[in-house]
């Protein structure tokens, strides 16, 4: 690679081009502010359009006269065959400044003008369709860049347009070749090569990118940013040589240092020896950061940076230093003790050294912490003698001061802070006596609690051993509901007693009475947000989406005018999203459940999408280690499982729509559809419309009132109509399958290791009958849980379904699923093998459910089947979700037993709102 | 508990708590924003103690602060700004906000030469007054009538950071001290130019970072 400083293409036009891409290129999607200002604020504080004044030289092949103002020079300039007259020229000129001031109905105006007399000319056309496109009308604009291009091949305005366009449309495979035939037009360009430049690191196109920055570096090379950009692309392509020799070309190039006060300096230093120590040689990385420490604006980052050099390269006494430094700044990041006691040597038998690591810090900071808790993760003394350890050095002592600390103060955190001890069955049962301990002699404080509703003492005590009860590990759902009324008895106004109960509640699968005791707890404390929000989700829970929405409603922005809903969504509220898909699941409502998991899966495209601006932004900015560790996040974006809940939400419906339509024309023979289920739709369908609607209602109802003083204007005015509200075209796709794909494949590349994930693969595969990709997501659940009773099912279907297709399959597909498919072998007797699973795992009612499903699969009277599932009734658990999921099976199967099924669940499980029966339907409103 | 500085893969739970905890909210792109812009300012509290429920769990986020400097100052005072802070309900009186404060304040000062930072609190938020001011040392500055959404005033309060500049100074004139290096005198030099220096750092507009500029900066505590 060859970079000369001396390079300088500098055109005198340069600062007029930041002003045209700024506009021009920005589609108003990306470049809308963050987030709507809670405030109008006046336009003073809006940037003003700097005008930068007529160059008087043009170089290169930019003819422009100086008359024409800045932005249009790069429009109008080049390739024109058919020149226009001056007084076009200025239209044209009035053209571009109407579309970058937005005035887009003007714009069009004086482009049809043109137009009039010259009906071909590119340039307008193009311009023409990038104001039309801006007005919404995409297809319309496409037509018109199309009839510029055919006007004028040659134009790379009309080049740079059609890329627009398509990028506006986010199709950016064709934008990038459009900008590159737009280059090659008019390889000076500098917003033309900033845009592509832009495209290919959105795009991951390394290569492409180290191309535009080497170009972008070329022409103006005395530019940091440009140099630390190259920088940037040759490290993200991998190539850390590369950066490096770069940042330091640019650093040698300088005749005076930089201030110490320059942050982009002091960044890209930092950035250069992040880089060096990529390279994994820490001794140059750690001389480096020695060189560059003192002056360096970001202390903590140097000072982290320096204690992990030292840890690598064994220098222990330095290190000690260093990670004791860090500790004096910030005793609270658990990170730091680990490491230092790593680099003083000590194993995880040193309890007595390490737990003097961390009394130091506690003795240094009364209010730390971490420093006090940290050590019962390591403390054992199980077993073993008190007096073997200095006092406080054994888990009893040091939990027992740690427990009354917290709950003399009152920290309500104090179980969800102990509670992953409890894997220790050891520690479970220490901690558990000694909250009761602490309850039988805590005081009381007088009056109850505290004024400002904290819990402290007895109280905290009672609050511990409630919630104690109601772990999943400790669980005894009647104790933990007498400390909570014990509790109550003290504090009967508590938040925190009220959400315990709640969930004690929740945990005996009555949702009903969960959600109202949620709603009691919020009507304890209006004004919190947060218990406001848990009241909302406890009522989706129990499927009530509109009251829900109504809950929300108290705390979302009222001045959005399509109401609150509306408002969630623009504020990504992912989980009430979520959570409302799924209630609407368990509603029937699978429209509207389609239409909130799509507005997850759009949410994560708008965060994918986020990341464009700051390609640019960041390297004003100069943070670039920030913005390499967004890159990085951003590739694996939808690992989250924010995606993955949602996504499997779809897919679950998706194939439940499959489903359906696959047993209805089954049923019917296709074609014509049964009258009485087309019937049963038709009132399912009107049914959720009029639910969407009343919530809707009721809930822009309730916001209008909580401000008396908004105008009303705002809720009519500027309403985008959405088309489905409710979904139902979602809900009718002819594809379900490839929709579902669609949600799938992100889950199958990311998170891998989800074996939901890959449960719901072979799902849409086998159904696809793309039998090597089932097989594929099948030995993968088998890889991460092959006792699961899900995957146990699949490997039985799968084995069934490739003895019925096995002679219809390609030879090569056929041979690589026999080598590949070890789970269960082609002569295997599948009764007797499902017969063998359910021996190994009776005692489990979920892996039970499975085996029966599988005796149905495999031609077993379904009478016989349906007295399995009762079976499961006697089985002693005190989880009733199999059971749960055996009524689902009795529903599915259409059986005349169903109810009876059910009533004895009622019987053994009377809480679980489930088992009840089902409401009376609504008199008619 | 940990108490460290926001990463961007946080993003995602921090928007989810304050979606959770506050009524007002903002998009990803505006945390980006800030995480990409300042990102010594920002930090969050993760509770570490939570078990995984998955592969891919992220840091559960029960307390943030989401700090920004001020782009144009109208005093022409480098400052730092407080645009969210929050901790979960399930997890107050361990002093975490009070934590996460301070260290975005000692990191306004070092990376920005922060003079004094500012922030917003509703009138009626007596639990955050209590912390700004009796806790924290904030004064409080004047009232904004109508400055939140539902129309209740918002107080303007502001810490002065000049005892957190002596702290270093003192530090940088121990660690010279160290160093073997002339004590004193030299010491105390040293400083005041390089306060100089901080004045001159190009900021907001001078960067070119008006596209992406939050133009109402009336964000809350």
């Amino acid at each position: 690679m060859c970079i000369s400083l001396g390079v300088r293409v500098l055109s005198v036009c340069r600062q007029s081009t930041q002003y045209q891409t700024r506009h021009l290129l920005r589609s108003e999607h990306h470049l809308a502010p963050p987030p709507p200002p809670l405030k109008y604020v006046p336009t003073s504080r809006l940037p003003v359009s700097p005008s930068p004044p007529a160059p008087s030289v043009c170089r290169g092949s930019l003819q422009c006269p100086p008359v024409l103002g800045p932005s249009v020079q790069q429009l109008s300039l080049a390739a024109m065959p058919q020149p226009l007259s001056s007084k076009e020229n200025s239209l044209f000129r009035q053209v571009i400044r109407n579309y970058e001031e937005k005035q887009y109905k003007r714009g069009l105006k004086a482009a049809e003008q043109i137009l009039k007399k010259n009906p071909k000319h590119g340039d307008t056309l193009a311009m023409k369709g990038l104001i039309i496109n801006s007005l919404g009308k995409t297809d319309e604009a496409f037509a018109l860049a199309k009839e510029a291009l055919t006007a004028d091949m040659k134009s790379h305005i009309c080049w740079h347009v059609y890329g627009i366009l398509y990028r506006h449309q986010k199709n950016f495979e064709e934008a990038i070749k459009a900008y590159k035939f737009a280059l090659k037009l008019e390889p000076g360009s500098p917003q033309i090569q900033r845009d592509l430049a832009f495209l290919q690191i959105q795009m991951r196109d390394y290569q492409g990118y180290v191309q535009s920055r080497t170009a972008m570096l070329q022409s103006k090379s005395q530019l940091r940013q440009n140099w630390t950009a190259l920088a940037v692309a040759h490290h993200l392509a991998g190539d850390l040589v590369q950066a490096e020799k770069v940042l330091t070309t640019y650093e040698e190039s300088l005749k005076a240092p930089p201030s110490h006060a320059d942050l982009e300096n002091s960044e890209a230093l930092l950035y250069k020896n992040s880089i060096i120590a990529e390279t994994g040689d820490y001794q140059r990385a750690l001389d480096h950061l020695q060189s560059i420490a003192k002056h360096n604006l970001d202390r903590l980052a140097v000072l982290e940076l320096r204690a992990e050099y030292l840890a690598k390269l064994g220098k222990k006494d330095e290190a000690i230093k260093a990670y004791r430094a860090l500790l004096d700044r910030n005793s609270e990041h658990p990170e730091y003790y680990n490491k230092l006691a790593d680099v003083m040597g000590l194993g995880d038998s040193d309890t007595n050294a390490r737990k003097a690591i961390y009394d130091e810090y506690a003795q240094k900071n009364p209010r730390c912490d971490a420093a006090k808790r940290l050590p019962l993760d390591f403390l054992t003394g199980a077993g073993r003698k008190v007096a073997d350890y200095p006092t406080g050095n054994d888990f009893h002592d040091a939990a027992k001061i740690y427990l009354k600390l917290m709950l003399d103060k009152g920290v309500p955190s104090t179980f969800a802070n102990l509670k992953h001890l409890y894997s220790d069955p050891f520690k479970k049962e220490t901690l558990q006596s000694l909250a009761h301990d602490y309850v039988e002699t805590a005081e009381s404080p007088a009056g109850g609690g505290s004024s400002d509703g904290d819990l402290k003492g007895k109280p905290a005590g009672l609050y511990y051993l409630a919630q104690h009860y109601n772990y999943h590990l400790s669980r005894d759902l009647a104790k933990a509901l007498d400390f909570v009324d014990k509790g109550l008895v003290i504090v009967p106004e508590n938040v925190e007693f009220h959400m315990t109960k709640a969930r004690i509640w929740k945990h005996r699968g009555n949702t009903r009475k969960a959600a109202e005791i949620m709603d009691q707890a919020r009507n304890l404390d209006l004004k919190d947000r947060y218990i406001n929000t848990k009241a909302a989700k406890y009522q989706l829970r129990n499927n009530e989406t509109a009251k829900a929405l109504k809950t929300m409603s108290l705390f979302t922005r009222n001045d959005n005018a399509n109401g609150p809903l509306a408002e969630l969504i623009d504020m990504q509220s992912i989980w009430y999203l979520t959570e409302d898909g799924e209630a609407s699941v368990r509603n029937g409502l699978i429209g509207l459940a389609l239409k909130r998991f799509h507005a997850v899966y759009n949410i994560f495209d708008v965060w994918q999408e986020d990341q464009f601006d700051f390609h640019s932004f960041s390297l004003r900015k100069g943070q670039i280690r920030a913005y390499v560790d967004m890159i990085r996040w951003e590739d694996k974006l939808r690992e989250h499982p924010f995606y993955t809940r949602a996504a499997l939400g779809a897919i679950a419906a998706y194939l439940g729509i499959y489903d359906s339509k696959l047993a209805m024309d089954e049923v019917n023979g296709s074609a014509n559809g049964n009258a009485e289920d087309e019937a049963e739709k038709k009132r399912a369908l009107k049914k959720a419309k009029k639910e969407a609607q009343k919530a809707e209602r009721e809930a822009a109802e309730q916001a209008a009132k909580q401000d008396p003083n908004k105008p009303k204007t705002s809720i009519t005015e500027n309403v985008k109509k959405d088309d489905d509200p409710i979904g139902l075209k979602l809900a009718s796709t002819d594809q379900p399958l490839v929709e579902a794909t669609k949600f799938l494949l992100p889950i199958l590349q990311f998170s891998p290791k989800s074996i939901d994930g890959q449960v719901a693969g072979f799902e849409v595969y086998i159904r696809r009958e793309k039998y090597l990709l089932a097989l594929s997501c099948l030995n993968a659940a088998i890889a991460i849980d092959p006792t699961n009773p899900v995957v146990h099912e699949q490997a039985v279907r799968f084995r069934k379904a490739l003895t019925s297709v096995a002679a219809s399959l390609p030879a090569k597909v056929a041979e690589v699923i026999n080598s590949e498919f070890t789970a269960i072998d082609a002569s295997t007797d599948l009764k007797k093998y499902n017969a063998g699973f359910l021996e190994k795992h009776k005692d489990s009612a979920a892996h039970v459910v499975s085996t029966i499903k599988i005796r149905k699969l495999l031609g077993e009277d379904q009478k016989t089947c349906e007295k399995a599932l009762f079976g499961i009734l006697d089985m002693k658990s005190d989880d009733w979700e199999p059971a749960a999921e055996a009524l689902g099976l009795f529903y599915q199967w259409r059986s005349s037993e169903a109810d009876a099924f059910r009533k004895a669940a009622e019987e053994k499980w009377p809480e679980v709102t489930l088992f009840k029966p089902p409401p009376p339907p609504p008199s008619t409103s | 508990m940990d108490i460290r500085r926001l990463e961007p893969s946080d993003i995602p739970l921090i928007q989810h708590a304050n979606l959770e905890n506050l009524p007002e909210n903002y998009f990803m792109k505006y945390y980006l924003y800030h995480a990409l812009s300042w990102p010594q300012l920002s930090y969050v509290a993760v509770d570490v103690s939570r078990p995984k429920k998955s592969p891919y769990d992220y840091p559960k986020i029960v307390g943030y602060v989401l700090a920004k400097m001020e782009e144009e100052p109208t005093d022409g005072i480098q400052h730092g700004h407080i645009t969210s802070l929050s901790v979960m309900r399930t997890h107050r009186r361990l002093g975490i906000a009070e934590k996460l404060m301070r260290q975005s304040q000692l990191a306004m000062v070092e990376t920005f030469g922060a003079q004094y930072v500012s922030l917003h609190v509703r009138v009626s938020n007596k639990a955050a007054i209590h912390l700004y001011t009796k806790t924290l040392g904030f004064d409080q500055d004047k009232t904004e009538s109508a400055y939140y959404a539902d129309g209740e005033d918002a107080f303007s309060m502001r810490l002065d950071l000049t005892s957190i500049r002596e702290q270093i100074r003192e530090a940088a004139a121990a660690e010279d001290a160290d160093e073997g290096e002339p004590v004193g005198e030299a010491g105390s030099k040293t400083l005041p130019v390089r306060e100089k220096d901080l004045k001159k750092v190009k900021v907001g507009r001078g960067l070119g970072v008006q596209g992406l500029v939050e133009k109402d900066e009336s964000k809350h505590s």
